[in-house]
């Protein structure tokens, strides 16, 4: 097969994903908008009645939004890591996955930006974060990290936004080519009218080199950033100095987690399997592998300061941790993050798609269970035993949160079927 | 315009323009539409490093400037002493700084971009004329001499 047939073969494929949709893919959609729906009424519940609804209580008035809120923040890492940093690496597996892994980011940060107002109570004053000249002579506290958060999260959304659409501009050009009727019309739009002059790419090169570059410090920061919500106060098990490493390491593992989570299904029912190969998820399966070590570490650095610091509180909230009321947690996020990622050691798992997508769905919930296990155990079991208590979600949470994966997925559904899956002038590039 | 040359195949269009170049067809005449980006063509027609660059510097340097003023200016405008802090607290302030250098940065890039790239163009939007896969070239006004 000459060149030109191989161009004109990726496009037919690639583009392929975006044809009208089997029943199959319009279940799921059905599945996934239903939750979101559920969820979203459970939000209007809440917000009618207020957060009494939710089971917050003395001394556990952080709980499973915040969880979700980091978790969805953490997923969204990989993407860039992916889509940034192995494009400044020249890593050339990462043209299978980045397209998937930049929407991914996208749609986690939009869900992530949700979970501080949902888990506000007073959701419509959201804007009492946002420095902006007012009459209430109220300004903002620039030292306080939930403002901080403001500014990282808002930069990596719209950051994170720029690289996906930039990333596309070359493939829209081909989707419009491609493409007939209203959605022609759609892609000419979004394609802005380029040409793939030489200028054009010069100027495109560069741009995507500095994007790149911008988004690089942001896979670091934004996490770190998060990490200080819990780090800067004052209660144990979360003031401790290496949890912005610590937290950036598990972003990046859970967000590498949901792209294989994303990947593997999309490779099967798109048939992009001549695009994303067994070496390609075995790259990716590395960083995991990677990754999980560093979680591991920071577990057992973590409990090894709680040892040896002599600090009674400390000593205390990780016995908690370990033996208290949220232990069978803590010994399931050991398990699912420490343990099971270690199969990954064998090249020949590595390599088997259905071994990787149990141990990255595994991840997922262990990540989950980390988020939780840091900030509830820790609130519940605090200086005073006089104020210890305990916390369990009820059906309000539990509700919203199921709707947030519902959100997630179906931004992700739509995205399968409306935008290039794979960046197909980086594939031309390299056949 | 003369009629564009269209290829299908990447080394016969490299060494086409190759040739007009050895022909003495100057480099500003010669357009090039290819379906992704080719380094080769940079080397073959070597034209001013992109500007975008600038861009980016601009933006990010603004950023700083914009994070540590908006910051402290606003600070000493609403002072109110937090925790034991000083009004001007610059670590704290450092990360909306760095924040800040970092989106002004992104954006003015892109917004570069598309100054220097002349896009979004209208006149492309609407265009009919796809050369799909083919590589272009297009000799604009005047003999190959």
């Amino acid at each position: 097969m000459g060149n030109a047939e191989r161009y004109a073969k990726a496009d037919r494929d690639i583009l392929a994903a975006m044809e009208k949709p089997g029943r199959a893919y319009l279940a799921g959609l059905a599945f996934t908008a239903t939750l979101t729906v559920i969820g979203g009424i459970l939000w209007i519940y809440q917000i009618r009645n207020g957060l009494g609804v939710a089971g917050y209580t003395h001394p556990v008035n952080w709980a499973i939004y915040i969880t979700n809120f980091v978790f969805w923040v953490g997923i969204a890492h990989s993407g860039t890591l992916i889509s940034a940093v192995l494009y400044l690496f020249r890593a050339r597996y990462r043209t299978s996955f980045n397209r998937a892994a930049e929407a991914m980011t996208v749609f986690a940060l939009m869900v992530a930006g949700l979970f501080p107002l949902i888990h506000l109570g007073r959701s419509w004053v959201f804007y009492y974060l946002l420095p902006y000249p007012n009459q209430r002579q109220l300004w903002v506290n620039f030292r306080s990290p939930l403002i901080w958060d403001v500014f990282a999260v808002g930069t990596y959304f719209t950051v994170s936004l720029v690289f996906f659409y930039v990333g596309m501009i070359p493939d829209f050009a081909i989707a419009r080519r491609c493409k007939e009727g209203i959605r022609k019309r759609f892609y000419q739009v979004l394609s802005l009218g380029w040409k793939g002059t030489e200028r054009e790419w010069r100027h495109y090169g560069m741009l995507y080199l500095f994007l790149a570059a911008f988004a690089t410090p942001l896979v670091a920061s934004v996490h770190s950033v998060v990490s200080w919500d819990f780090a800067m106060s004052v209660v144990p098990g979360w003031h401790t100095t290496i949890f912005a490493p610590y937290f950036v390491a598990g972003a990046i593992f859970s967000g590498t987690a949901m792209v294989i989570t994303l990947v593997i299904p999309l490779r099967k029912a798109m048939n992009l399997h001549e695009y994303i190969t067994d070496d390609h998820f075995e790259s990716i399966a590395k960083i995991m592998l990677f990754t999980s070590l560093i979680v591991s570490y920071a577990y057992i650095v973590e409990f090894g300061l709680a040892w040896y610091g002599g600090n009674v509180f400390e000593t205390g909230a990780f016995r908690y941790r370990a033996l208290g009321d949220f232990r069978y947690l803590t010994w399931a996020m050991i398990f699912c993050n420490s343990l099971v990622p270690l199969s990954l050691f064998v090249k020949r798992l590595r390599r088997n798609t259905t071994c990787l997508l149990v141990v990255s769905l595994l991840v997922n919930v262990g990540m989950w269970l980390e988020r939780f296990v840091i900030i509830v155990a820790s609130l519940a079991h605090d200086y005073d035993p006089y104020v210890w208590g305990t916390y369990s979600p009820t059906y309000v949470e539990v509700g919203i949160s199921l709707g947030s994966f519902g959100m997630f997925f179906t931004l992700y559904l739509l995205f399968v079927k409306n935008l290039p899956v794979l960046s197909i002038t980086e594939i031309k590039e390299h056949l | 315009m003369a009629e564009p040359m269209v290829f299908r195949e990447k080394e016969r269009f490299l060494e086409s323009l190759r040739e007009l170049v050895r022909d003495g067809v100057p480099r500003e005449r010669i357009r090039v539409i290819t379906p992704f980006g080719v380094p080769e063509v940079e080397e073959i027609l070597p034209g001013k490093r992109s500007k975008v660059r600038f861009f980016a510097l601009l933006g990010a340097a603004s950023g700083t400037v914009t994070g540590f003023a908006f910051t402290i200016l606003t600070s000493l405008s609403w002072p109110l002493i937090v925790g034991g802090k000083p009004i001007v607290s610059l670590p704290p302030f450092l990360i909306i700084a760095f924040a800040l250098t970092i989106l002004f940065g992104a954006l003015s890039t892109f917004l570069g971009f598309l100054l220097l790239s002349r896009l979004p163009s209208p006149r492309g939007i609407r265009s009919e004329v796809e050369y799909g896969n083919a590589f272009v070239i297009l000799v604009e006004d005047g003999e190959r001499r």
